[in-house]
Order: structure tokens, then C-alpha cells, then sequence
């Protein structure tokens, strides 16, 4: 990696920054989440690829660095599967009647 | 100790290297998923509760959020500046470039204690002054989320910080000689509480700026 490739990052790395700043005041209703968070993935992947320096590594270590993201989405896809589809927020204790005194 | 001992386990110095990177990428991944399940509870959060929660977020300090993002990101660039003038062999490099990591780490804690500071004075904080009649019951599950959050990230960050002056520290004091994983692997460790910032950012402080 040269000096010249990290302050192109850098500077990625600020204009990306400013999209996404700029993308929140945006009304896109649903939309502001998911472009948010595919901003972060760019920002991510350039951190990961050139200043973690994955892109000369070897197949093993990149694999290592891939498995900790993949089992985070299994959590985050496997629970959302069961909460967010639900149409209700409470608990059924939370409909019991309180005890009397 | 100056010269470089390779481990007694090891065959050769790329050896070495290959391990301790491969060591240093399982850690993270057990970071990914402590910071992860951080994550994956807000997204629960936000699509139960939506427009409320969504509301409590755009009370976080938005202009101080992203000048933050802007100095974690270029402390991210100076530590990769540090870790190539280590290894081309400069002496003096490294050590202002780390130094450059440290001090702009430390204005990221001083901007965030700020901002703690600010919502103490607006009783935003759960269990120490948590105005709740007026903010609402959601909004202290928002900003439980978000000292949760952003305290166990300036925790990392912190550590961070240490290395990083322990590493300038060393290499200053000729110490550390190029040719080990140390600075790079303190990198690895400095780049990874960047992303995690890279992703709390949006989270926390871009909810809800339009409604």
C-alpha cells in the first residue's frame, strides 16, 4: 500500500461520509435506512480491503475476516425472521391482570 | 531488546506473521458479534417501536456525530501512514504518525464526553437523570441502546489510544525494530473500532433527521 492509496481512501472515505449526512435530511421514507447502512458497507469494505490490508492477503485470512460479518447476519436475519414479523409488541404476561392486594 | 526473536514455535518470520494476522482476524470476529448483537437489538427495537424510537434518535447531536466520523476516519488513514513508514524503515515517521492516531483518538473521546455531557444537561441519561414523563418510555430504551453503545466504543477506543502511545512509545525509544507484526496488528485492532463507528454512526445519529 503507497501513501497515495491511503489519502484516496481518506478522501472517499470524507465524500461518502457527507452523502450519507446529507442522504438523512433526504425524505425517502423506508428508504433512509437501507442507504445509510449501504454507505456504511462501502466506507466498511474500503477500510477492510486497503487499510486492513485484505486485499494482499491470503485466502485463509481473508475467510477469517468474512466469517465474523457471516454469522452476524445469520443473528441478525435469523431474529429479525421472528421479530419483526410479529403484530404485536407485548408479551401475553404483559396482558395478565396485576394481582390484587 | 532490540533485535527481533522470532517465536520458538515458528520456522520462519512469515510464518510468524501468518499466525499472529490469522489470531489477530479471530478476535475481531468475536468483536464483530459482541458489537453485533448491539446492532441486531437496535434494528429489533426500531422496527417494533418505528416512528418513536426513530424520534428519540434525532435527539443524539448530529454535526458533532459526523465531525467525529471525520476524525475516526482520519485517524484510520494516519495509523495506515504509520504502519507503511514502519515497515519502509523511517524512524521519526512512525512515531508522528502514531502520535497523529492517539491525539486525534483522544478528541474523539473529548467530542463524545461532550456530547454525554450535553444530554446529561437535556436528563437523557437512563438511571441518572432519565426525564421519562417528558421524552416517553421508548425514548430510555433509545438512549440505553445508545450509552450501551457508545460507551463500550469509547471503552475500545480507549485501549486503542494506549497501544497506540505504548507502540510510539516503543519504536521512539528504538525498541521496535521493522520487520514484526506488532504495529501492524495494533492497526488491525484500530481499523476494526473505526468500522464499528462507520456503522453506529448512521444508526444512531441519522434516524429520523427528516421527519
Amino acid at each position: 500500500m503507497t501513501a497515495g492509496t491511503i489519502w484516496r481512501c481518506w478522501l472517499t472515505l470524507m465524500l461518502l461520509l457527507a452523502a450519507t449526512t446529507a442522504s438523512a435530511f433526504v425524505p425517502l421514507g423506508s428508504l433512509n435506512l437501507p442507504v445509510s447502512l449501504a454507505i456504511a458497507v462501502a466506507k466498511a469494505l474500503i477500510v477492510l480491503i486497503f487499510f486492513m490490508e485484505l486485499r494482499a492477503s491470503r485466502p485463509l485470512v481473508r475467510s477469517f475476516a468474512a466469517a465474523g460479518f457471516f454469522w452476524l447476519l445469520i443473528m441478525i436475519v435469523l431474529t429479525g425472521a421472528d421479530y419483526w414479523h410479529r403484530n404485536d409488541t407485548r408479551a401475553p404476561i404483559d396482558e395478565m391482570p396485576l394481582p390484587s392486594r | 531488546m532490540s533485535d527481533r526473536v522470532l517465536g520458538i514455535q515458528y520456522s520462519t518470520l512469515a510464518q510468524e506473521r501468518e499466525t499472529v494476522t490469522l489470531g489477530m482476524w479471530a478476535f475481531l470476529a468475536t468483536e464483530v458479534l459482541f458489537f453485533g448483537a448491539l446492532i441486531a437489538a437496535y434494528l429489533n427495537y426500531r422496527i417494533w417501536f418505528g416512528a418513536e424510537f426513530i424520534a428519540a434518535a434525532s435527539l443524539t447531536k448530529v454535526a458533532l456525530g459526523t465531525a467525529n466520523t471525520a476524525v475516526l476516519l482520519t485517524s484510520s488513514a494516519c495509523m495506515a501512514m504509520a504502519v507503511i513508514t514502519f515497515d519502509a524503515g523511517s524512524k521519526r515517521a512512525p512515531v508522528l504518525w502514531l502520535a497523529a492516531t492517539a491525539l486525534l483518538g483522544l478528541a474523539f473521546v473529548g467530542i463524545k464526553g461532550t456530547e454525554w455531557f450535553l444530554e446529561y444537561q437535556e436528563h437523557l441519561v437512563p438511571a441518572l437523570n432519565f426525564d421519562l414523563p417528558r421524552y416517553g418510555g421508548i425514548a430510555e430504551i433509545f438512549f440505553i441502546f445508545y450509552f450501551c453503545a457508545t460507551g463500550l466504543h469509547a471503552l475500545h477506543l480507549l485501549i486503542g489510544i494506549s497501544l497506540v502511545s505504548w507502540l510510539a512509545w516503543r519504536i521512539g525509544t528504538g525498541r521496535l525494530q521493522p520487520g514484526g507484526s506488532t504495529t501492524r496488528l495494533i492497526g488491525l485492532y484500530w481499523h476494526f473500532v473505526d468500522i464499528v463507528w462507520i456503522f453506529l454512526f448512521p444508526l444512531i445519529y441519522l434516524a429520523g433527521r427528516n421527519m
